[in-house]
């Protein structure tokens, strides 16, 4: 099987070769640290956006080195061209949210352009722009169908509040449910538009990025999740899988209270399944392991940044063990490869995955 | 006395107007400030506080409930002003330097206040000095650290460090919480409480400067 095979045979809970193994997203740092393994010429860490031409070329091209070397199986893209610097503190999307720059060079929306319902009979959505699935077409043209190719599309919730900002959001549920259903109607309409030049521009999984938990708990109850969530992104994993293509929900936290109405969705995978928000791997396994293909849970806040190599291969192998049997595991770590982990132990986490999980799926 | 008891059930809630209606009435009939912010207002707050943290409620509601607090808090604050009620306390929030995350911080101010603390909230992106010049202008008992990112949680060790090396040391108690925060981390900067959740925090509260 090639990459791109085993992570649809995970995906359709199904025994593929091996476990296959995805990186849901990686930071500058790791795939500079990582990439020294492998590659000479790369310069030091620092945000792509202060790279030079040069140095950008470089590190995708590291970056599709790092999946080729280590046998990753999906390849993750995004958006990219959407947002303008508005000064050295702020950059804004082509929606008009503002987001400002923290000292750690981490985006946060800090100003929402739709915050009251006079507003969004005003606002003018952009229309999806298909020079921006560059990063897409960049890693289909490089892996020529060796590895899936995911997309991370940003959920109804967190289009929706990056619009209207997250307590006024929340408020309005209460105070005014026409207008959050507007918004989120208005975000869909967009994300639909957009899968179609995805499919075209030859996808193979739509993950729906919409954080909406914490540690404890989901930030809204599961009654307005189904009321204001639920049906915008069933229309998204709807037409994906007309398409043919598989999705995966994306959200942190715990996810224990939304799991029958992610499930009733359709998604075919969950991820990142942080161990911190009680998203154990073995009981999600037995809950629902033949409903829902799992995509994580390799602790990327304290194990893959303080601890070590033996580690995470003992965690790598436990989490085979708990999650892969029959099929349905992709080993991913649990949410991202950020600027905090140590380069070895993501090489210690590829190649674990596959020194257990060939023929233990 | 049952109309406060409408107070905190409305409070609870999250019913803005009708808890505006009925701490005018308890004004109108004389009801003492304290008892309508603590029998009232306090205790509908902290009701929301404990489903809260037994995940029978979400943070929509915590931020209703905290709006309809505040639309009563506001109707009394010139009152407790005037008769000198004093303040349960004075707490410095804010999420520290590096981070620009606020509900988190947001709820835990309201739980806070909630529970009839005053909260000056300081704001996102903190840096350790505004911390300790905040507190020593409000002449606070408490520092409240939030953040929500394994990357900045290292800064609030900073300001433990900066508020020890300071003339507030002895006088005001740093407690730390947040996404990545841990019982583990906050005893390894010497924080004097950590709470796992903003109802929490106010208890935690409650414990120090109680």
């Amino acid at each position: 099987m090639n990459g791109r095979e085993r992570i649809r045979t995970a995906l359709s809970i199904q025994e593929p070769d091996r476990v296959p193994v995805y990186i849901h997203g990686i930071n500058e740092a790791p795939i500079i640290g990582i990439g020294r393994q492998i590659t000479d010429g790369l310069p030091d860490p620092k945000e792509f956006r202060e790279m030079n031409d040069r140095e950008k070329g470089k590190l995708l091209d590291t970056l599709f080195l790092i999946h080729e070397n280590f046998g990753i199986d999906g390849f993750t893209s995004f958006e990219i061209g959407h947002e303008k610097i508005v000064d050295a503190a702020h950059v804004a999307d082509d929606w008009g949210v503002l987001y400002t720059r923290s000292i750690h060079g981490l985006p946060v929306a800090t100003g929402h352009p739709v915050q009251n319902p006079g507003d969004i009979d005003t606002f003018t959505p952009p229309r999806p722009d298909r020079n921006h699935l560059l990063l897409l077409d960049l890693g289909r043209d490089r892996f020529k169908g060796e590895k899936a190719l995911f997309w991370l599309m940003r959920g109804t919730f967190v289009r929706s509040w990056r619009l209207m900002g997250m307590e006024n959001l929340m408020i309005q549920m209460y105070d005014n449910p026409e207008f959050v259903h507007r918004v989120a109607r208005m975000v869909t309409d967009y994300s639909l538009e957009q899968l179609d030049m995805l499919a075209d521009a030859g996808l193979d999984v739509l993950v729906v990025e919409d954080d909406i938990a914490d540690k404890h708990s989901p930030l809204i109850s599961p009654r307005h999740f189904v009321e204001f969530i639920k049906p915008y992104n069933t229309e998204l994993v709807e037409k994906a899988h007309r398409m043919g293509l598989k999705a995966v929900a994306h959200s942190d936290g715990n996810l224990w209270p939304l799991l029958d109405i992610m499930i009733e969705t359709g998604y075919n995978g969950l991820n990142p399944l942080e161990p911190q928000a009680g998203m154990e791997l073995k009981k999600l396994k037995a809950y629902c392991g033949d409903r829902l293909c799992l995509v994580g849970n390799i602790d990327c806040i304290d194990l893959l940044s303080n601890g070590t190599p033996e580690e995470v291969d003992e965690a790598v192998r436990q989490a085979i063990a708990d999650a892969a049997t029959g099929g349905g595991y992709i080993l991913c770590d649990s949410n991202s490869l950020h600027p905090g982990v140590h380069p070895l132990n993501c090489i210690a986490m590829f190649e674990a995955a596959k020194k257990y999980g060939a023929g233990k799926s | 006395m049952e109309i406060l008891k409408e107070i905190a059930a409305h409070v609870e809630n999250g019913r803005n107007n009708e808890v505006r209606v009925l701490v005018g009435k308890c004004m109108e009939e004389g009801i003492g400030v304290s008892d309508i912010l603590n029998l009232g207002l306090v205790a509908g707050m902290n009701s929301i506080g404990i489903r809260f943290r037994n995940n029978e409620v979400f943070v929509p509601e915590v931020l209703m409930a905290a709006r309809a607090m505040k639309s009563g808090l506001e109707m009394i604050k010139p009152i407790l002003l005037k008769e000198k009620v004093p303040s349960k306390g004075t707490i410095i929030i804010g999420t520290v330097l590096g981070d620009l995350h606020d509900i988190g911080k947001n709820i835990v101010c309201y739980m806070l206040q909630g529970a009839g603390f005053d909260v000056i909230d300081i704001g996102i992106d903190v840096p350790k000095e505004k911390f300790i010049e905040a507190a020593r202008n409000h002449g606070a008992q408490i520092i409240a650290l939030s953040s929500l990112l394994s990357t900045t949680m290292s800064y609030m060790k900073e300001v433990m460090e900066a508020v020890r090396a300071s003339e507030i040391a002895g006088t005001v108690k740093v407690i730390v919480g947040g996404a990545p925060v841990t019982q583990a981390f906050a005893d390894e900067i010497g924080a004097h409480g950590y709470a796992s959740d903003a109802s929490g925090a106010a208890e935690i509260v409650k414990g120090l400067i109680g």
